[in-house]
């Protein structure tokens, strides 16, 4: 019996070294999926001190940036792959984003959230390292008020008079509350992820879609709340015509 | 003799107090007032004595504040039982806010923060003064990088959390100290916790009568030890709020004009009332409370007229001036 299982044990340290040494060079299951993300005002990278025009209305941007979250990729067979835990803080000064490592194949496309689950939205800030975009951020994005994250924030100037040469008035879009987060959707884009080599995908959003249907001399400032919360809803909802791939 | 007693006296005083900063952080025991519960505090803020020193130095600082000018005491002071006798608050350069300062006696037993209760917790409230541009106009990160530059609360920190001056350390270490802050000496409290019946004369007694009684109703939200339900409710003291109140978390129109009851205890010394400090004495805040209120379609069923004659307006100050502390 002892001997039995003396040869049983051989044989499988035999079988397992053996089959390692039988296998060719080994190939990458994950590789790592980046995002190029630019963000746009028009046809150009939004910039700072530079004039834009919307609907008539000169203005330009001092900051604008945006949380997105739960990344979904669809995979060929039409299943979900959930990233968890990864939130990018975008800038829109700021291109490279990763998602880390995902499994090698052909994805039908993928989805993500502008703005956060109400669960994370509602989080405690204070917990993260300063590393983390959820973090308290300088200058803040988070509305310390009622504890919830600012998901889209863009200010900047504009022009009151529509006879001057350059913007002279502040405006602020705060876009925020569990409400207003939206799916943005690209589940109808394949791409493949291939053994070797990491993956970019080039995604842009655009300001002037954003803000496509506001009229910036009279809609130029809305923190989601009362009566500027229109603003921040016809903002919201322009959010996934704002989106395309490169 | 006497000196020799009174040098052991100090030195046994002293014995005790090293012992208490050497509790391990579970040991930590508040001086909870007598016939109260011991509050929820969060795992990752248990009190420990340097938490709390490192709490009460931030609280009284003014490095919180972007100009340097102001502490959480500009608004709390200990002389007005933690609010600031203002109708509203004043921030840096003397910006006007937006509400009248709350008392932070007992806000241990706080489910939520602020008039609205837009804020479940201490920790995280402590953001909204040091951003709120009509009061400190800061942020958290500068204010860590700040102290980071001061080797004394370098230590303290390091001794408190096990890290330097960090978001984390700021918010718990001043809600830590928050916590620390009881009421429950008043001549009511030995009235009820030391069944001492000589503690009330007859008026505060009849005015505690009329308090707990359905001539005023006032206990059904200013109940309990706390002398709160810490409900929201709306006192029609408007027929149209500029402040919509709870409704400006909720987004709610069954919200508008609700406020979160406040406590009652010193609240002798915690004039003007209301979230607007709309009412400069108590006397003002019975007479409104005798009317029944304005007629707000949110108002709180429990407001109804209270025919009080003179006398029980009187008994009724009297007694509410009895839940101020003694101590």
């Amino acid at each position: 019996m002892k001997k039995l299982s003396s040869i049983l044990i051989l044989a499988i340290i035999f079988l397992a070294t053996s089959c390692k040494k039988d296998e060719a060079a080994p190939k990458n299951t994950k590789q790592v999926l980046d995002f190029h993300w630019h963000s746009m005002v028009g046809s150009a990278e939004a910039a700072l001190a530079t004039t834009y025009t919307s609907n008539g209305v000169k203005f330009n941007l001092s900051s604008w940036r945006y949380y997105v979250s739960n990344f979904i990729l669809i995979k060929a067979d039409g299943s979900e792959l959930k990233i968890a835990d990864k939130v990018f803080l975008i800038n829109m000064l700021e291109h490279d984003y990763s998602l880390d490592s995902v499994p090698v194949g052909n994805y039908k496309g993928f989805k993500f959230t502008l703005g956060l689950d109400s669960i994370t939205n509602h989080k405690d800030p204070t917990l993260y390292s300063s590393e983390n975009p959820l973090a308290i951020q300088t200058p803040g994005i988070h509305w310390s008020w009622n504890s919830g994250y600012i998901f889209f924030m863009a200010e900047g100037q504009y022009d009151s008079t529509a006879t001057t040469l350059s913007p002279n008035k502040e405006f602020f879009f705060h876009v925020g509350t569990d409400e207003l987060k939206r799916t943005i959707d690209f589940s109808n884009s394949p791409f493949s992820v291939v053994s070797g080599a990491d993956k970019t995908i080039g995604i842009e959003m655009d300001f002037l879609k954003a803000i496509e249907n506001l009229d910036l001399e009279t809609e130029n400032a809305t923190h989601s709340f009362g009566a500027l919360k229109p603003t921040a809803v016809k903002i919201a909802n322009n959010w996934q015509a704002a989106f395309s791939l490169e | 003799m006497k000196k020799i007693y009174y040098f052991s006296i100090t030195f046994l005083l002293l014995i005790i107090s090293c012992k208490k900063e050497n509790l391990p952080i579970d040991e930590y025991e508040l001086s909870i007032p007598k016939g109260f519960p011991k509050p929820t505090i969060p795992d990752n803020n248990k009190p420990s004595a340097d938490r709390i020193e490192l709490g009460r130095r931030l609280f009284f600082d003014p490095i919180l504040s972007r100009d340097s000018s102001i502490s959480c005491a500009s608004c709390h002071h200990i002389d007005k039982k933690f609010t600031d006798g203002l109708p509203i608050s004043r921030g840096i350069e003397n910006r006007l806010g937006i509400r009248n300062a709350p008392s932070l006696l007992n806000v241990a037993y706080q489910p939520s923060m602020f008039w609205d209760g837009g804020v479940p917790n201490l920790e995280q409230q402590i953001l909204a003064p040091i951003e709120s541009h009509f009061e400190m106009d800061f942020n958290l990160p500068d204010v860590v990088t700040r102290l980071n530059n001061i080797e004394e609360y370098k230590t303290l920190s390091q001794k408190a959390y096990n890290q330097l001056p960090s978001i984390f350390s700021v918010t718990r270490a001043i809600a830590c100290f928050e916590r620390t802050l009881f009421s429950g000496t008043s001549k009511y409290d030995d009235y009820i916790y030391n069944n001492n019946k000589s503690a009330l004369t007859a008026s505060e007694i009849n005015g505690m009568n009329i308090f707990l009684g359905e001539d005023g109703e006032c206990f059904h939200c200013h109940g309990t030890y706390l002398f709160t339900d810490n409900s929201f409710k709306n006192n029609g003291i408007y027929l149209n709020y500029n402040d919509s109140g709870r409704a400006r978390i909720t987004q709610l129109t069954s919200d508008v004009g609700k406020f979160k009851v406040p406590s009652l205890r010193n609240v002798a010394m915690t004039a003007p009332y209301m979230h607007d400090g709309s009412f400069a004495t108590l006397e003002e805040v019975v007479e409104h409370y005798n009317s029944g209120g304005k007629a707000h379609p949110n108002k709180s069923g429990l407001l109804l007229p209270l025919n009080l004659t003179t006398q029980e307006k009187t008994d009724l100050v009297n007694f509410l001036k009895a839940l101020t502390d003694e101590k």
